[in-house]
């Protein structure tokens, strides 16, 4: 708990201005990732020492371009401001502000400081501020503002003690307010501040202009909610600019050039899309491939533990739960690691350097049709590798409609856990030939993958027109200037991402798959042998084995026999779990697939005597994988990224539904 | 003429709008009496970047169609 003398300073500003490097370095690693109640965004404080006996709790609010909301992000900001529960009331703000970009950054801190907390200001980009030949007469500026003005640098740490020293004498601007609501506004305002013990007018303004409690009154005057909004910002910009005139020289013309230059290959419409394409193949790379070494790694050392305790501790039920129960389920949750980190640290670097609003830019033509933005082109392409690390990626749109359409779908793209299914599948029913000069199994390989996306796709433009119209953010987008990335923040980015994953959605898979533990290893009457030498019982009689029986005269019209039906439930922890099902209920050695392969050709239809496993059934088999959200994991994390376990199990629901369609359909056209 | 109008690298100042704009987009600094050029654009009539007040903002080509615009040399008409 944060003790309650803790100061709580909010850091605020515009996207882009440094913020996240400002936190890091004033907070180093005593930073908690929490979120903000009721929403899915990322709450991170960090709590430091500013003086003897003096605790301040940092919090990093969301960027804002302004203090009213047109997204989720500035109304968590507004939210907080306009808090009056003591415990939460914040009693210092460092407003940020872009040193090369002060104009649009001081018209949101005019607001901040007009809400009457005491304020300082943190002028970031110092040095690009030099070496682009900006001058700013802090003292002049501070003493029009009425509150004390840093430099900082949170690249190399300057003026980060000055700043701390600011904190503790921060006191409420004397010059304030710089925009005085009123005139014809009076009466709404006061009737604002009345019903909701506002003690500053602009708080009253910034209420009631947020929605429709206050429309009536306010349309009385005249004027509508956004034209008020729209006088403010004028006045405001106004004053604004008789500051820069007065305190600020630069020298334009060497602005912006290493952006601009940069710019005419990244956002060119073939040389743009050229980069974007090899960066997201890296991406996918570095995704796929980086991850195999670690994630072998991790499933070894585990094995090896679980071989170790196996051998140490006395046979028994407890042995037998932590052995085969708990160490696999922990696995499975840390297996996720090095996928995640690899995706969040590429997606930092993206983000840092500027780019991924490029790839915003360039994408967005092609992914608004779908109901998409720019920006779900990373959860898209990460889907290939892992729909885990790709779910997890839609915390960076701000934009909640296309996050929800992300998450809906991204579970449809092929993931790595596929593969192996697929593999099996594929060599058993497509036979090997070549078709037009190429692979018959590679074209049934690449078509399931483009079953995938293009079920993505028109899974999400469907929803999109089912979806009830929201009040819709405009698409605007600020293109920062390109920078080179802090890999300090590339670093707190990856440690703060695993830490919510581990210890959010980890808990519910460990939790799924100790409960999946139970239902194989256990049948009704049936205890396995847990004496010295261990025999587990067969699958058959197990509770998943019996399920398997039960829904067999649901799965029938699909081609699904008990056997496969078991396979299917028991792929829930993880597709790739078919292949050792399969093993286990045609008892073969788990390893050897080529083995596996044989038993299940050997299979004869007991009506027919043809072989089982025939074309009708393997596509079946096939599509039903391609589409069903068979991983609990998938499900924990959309649980934990949505706050929704109904959202989670809604979409398990159509998934599956679609899965047996699809299933049904090819069955009963083939067979 | 409206912001779509723009050809790149070339400048307009932002005129008041008779029918209500996203406010963001004032906050974000294209407000009227402002100098805007368009920096770039995205192919098949995709999102237009505009250089305003030092930053770039990108909008869809829909909204820049509601932005009403003028040429430069006429800027002592309009009052911001």
């Amino acid at each position: 708990m944060v003790d309650k003398k803790a100061l709580r300073v909010a850091l605020v500003g515009r996207p882009n201005t440094g913020k996240s490097s400002l936190f890091n370095r004033l907070t180093g690693l005593s930073q908690k990732v929490g979120n903000y109640p009721g929403v899915t965004m990322e709450k991170r404080t960090g709590l430091i020492k500013l003086a003897p006996g003096v605790l301040a709790e940092i919090i990093d609010l969301p960027g804002i371009y302004s203090l009213h909301p047109s997204s989720p992000d500035e109304q968590v900001v507004m939210d907080s401001f306009l808090n009056e529960n003591v415990d939460e009331k914040i009693d210092v703000v460092i407003g940020l502000a872009d040193g090369t970009n002060l104009k649009t950054c001081l018209f949101v801190f005019t607001q901040i400081i007009d809400l009457g907390i005491p304020a300082v200001l943190a002028v970031t980009m110092s040095d690009e501020m030099e070496r682009k030949g900006m001058e700013l007469d802090v003292l002049g500026l501070s003493e029009s503002l009425g509150v004390p003005i840093t430099l900082v640098n949170g690249r190399l740490g300057h003026g980060i003690k000055e700043l701390q020293d600011n904190i503790l004498t921060a006191s409420v601007s004397q010059n304030i307010p710089f925009f005085q609501p009123g005139g014809l506004h009076l009466e709404w305002i006061n009737k604002v501040s009345e019903d909701k013990n506002f003690d500053i007018p602009y708080k009253s303004w910034l209420f009631g202009l947020r929605g429709s409690e206050y429309e009536e009154l306010i349309s009385s005057t005249g004027k509508t909610i956004a034209r008020a909004r729209a006088d403010e910002a004028i006045k405001r910009y106004r004053r604004v600019n008789e500051w820069l005139r007065e305190f600020f020289v630069t020298h334009p013309g060497k602005d912006r050039r290493w952006t601009a230059r940069l710019d005419r290959w990244a956002v060119n419409p073939f040389w743009g899309s050229i980069i974007l394409l090899i960066l997201m193949f890296l991406l996918f790379q570095a995704l796929f491939f980086g991850s195999e070494a670690p994630m072998n790694f991790i499933d070894d050392q585990f094995a090896q533990l679980s071989n170790i305790l196996k051998s140490n501790l006395p046979n028994g039920f407890l042995s037998h739960l932590i052995t085969n129960g708990i160490i696999p389920g922990i696995a499975g949750v840390l297996i996720f690691i090095p996928q995640i980190a690899i995706l969040f640290g590429l997606i930092s670097l993206l983000e840092e350097s500027g780019y991924m609003s490029r790839v915003v830019f360039i994408m967005d033509r092609f992914m608004r049709p779908f109901g998409l933005s720019g920006k779900s082109v990373v959860p898209m392409v990460s889907g290939t590798a892992c729909a885990i690390p790709a779910i997890m990626s839609t915390r960076n749109m701000e934009n909640s409609r296309e996050k929800w359409l992300s998450i809906a779908v991204a579970p449809l793209i092929t993931c790595a856990a596929r593969l192996p299914v697929y593999a099996l599948l594929i060599s058993l029913v497509i036979p090997d030939q070549t078709f037009l000069g190429l692979s018959l199994r590679g074209l049934v390989l690449f078509s399931l993958y483009m079953i995938g996306f293009f079920a993505a796709l028109l899974g999400s433009a469907a929803l999109n027109k089912i979806m009830p119209e929201a009040q819709s953010n405009p698409f605007l987008l600020e293109m920062p200037s390109y920078r080179f990335p802090q890999l300090r923040n590339v670093g707190h980015a990856i440690i703060n991402r695993t830490k919510s994953f581990v210890t959010e959605a980890g808990k519910i898979i460990l939790a799924i798959s100790v409960v999946l533990w139970f239902f194989a290893s256990f049948g009704p009457g049936k205890t396995p042998d847990f004496t010295q030498d261990y025999e587990a019982i067969p699958i058959e009689d197990s509770y998943v084995g019996k399920m398997g029986k039960a829904i067999e005269p649901v799965m029938k019209p699909l081609g699904f026999d008990w056997k496969v039906s078991i396979a299917v439930l028991s792929s829930f922890v993880a597709r790739e779990v078919f292949v050792g099902t399969m093993a286990t209920l045609y008892s073969v050695d788990d390893n050897e697939k080529s083995s596996i392969r044989e038993q299940m050709a050997k299979q004869k239809d007991p009506e027919t005597g043809e072989p089982y496993f025939n074309l009708a059934v393997g596509v079946s088999l096939l599509l039903f994988y391609a589409f069903a959200m068979q991983c609990m994991s998938t499900y924990a994390v959309v649980a934990r990224e949505t706050r929704s376990h109904k959202f989670a199990a809604i979409q398990f629901l159509i998934l599956g539904i679609l899965a047996y369609g699809a299933s049904f359909l090819s069955y009963s056209i083939l067979a | 003429m409206y912001l779509s109008d723009l050809k790149i690298g070339q400048k307009a100042i932002v005129l008041q709008a008779s029918i209500s704009l996203p406010v963001k987009l004032y906050e974000m600094g294209c407000m009227p009496g402002e100098e805007i050029e368009l920096n770039y654009a995205a192919p098949f009539s995709g999102p237009m970047c505009f250089l305003v007040q030092g930053t770039l903002i990108s909008m869809r080509k829909e909204l820049a169609q509601l932005v009403p615009i003028t040429e430069p040399n006429v800027k002592s008409l309009t009052n911001g």
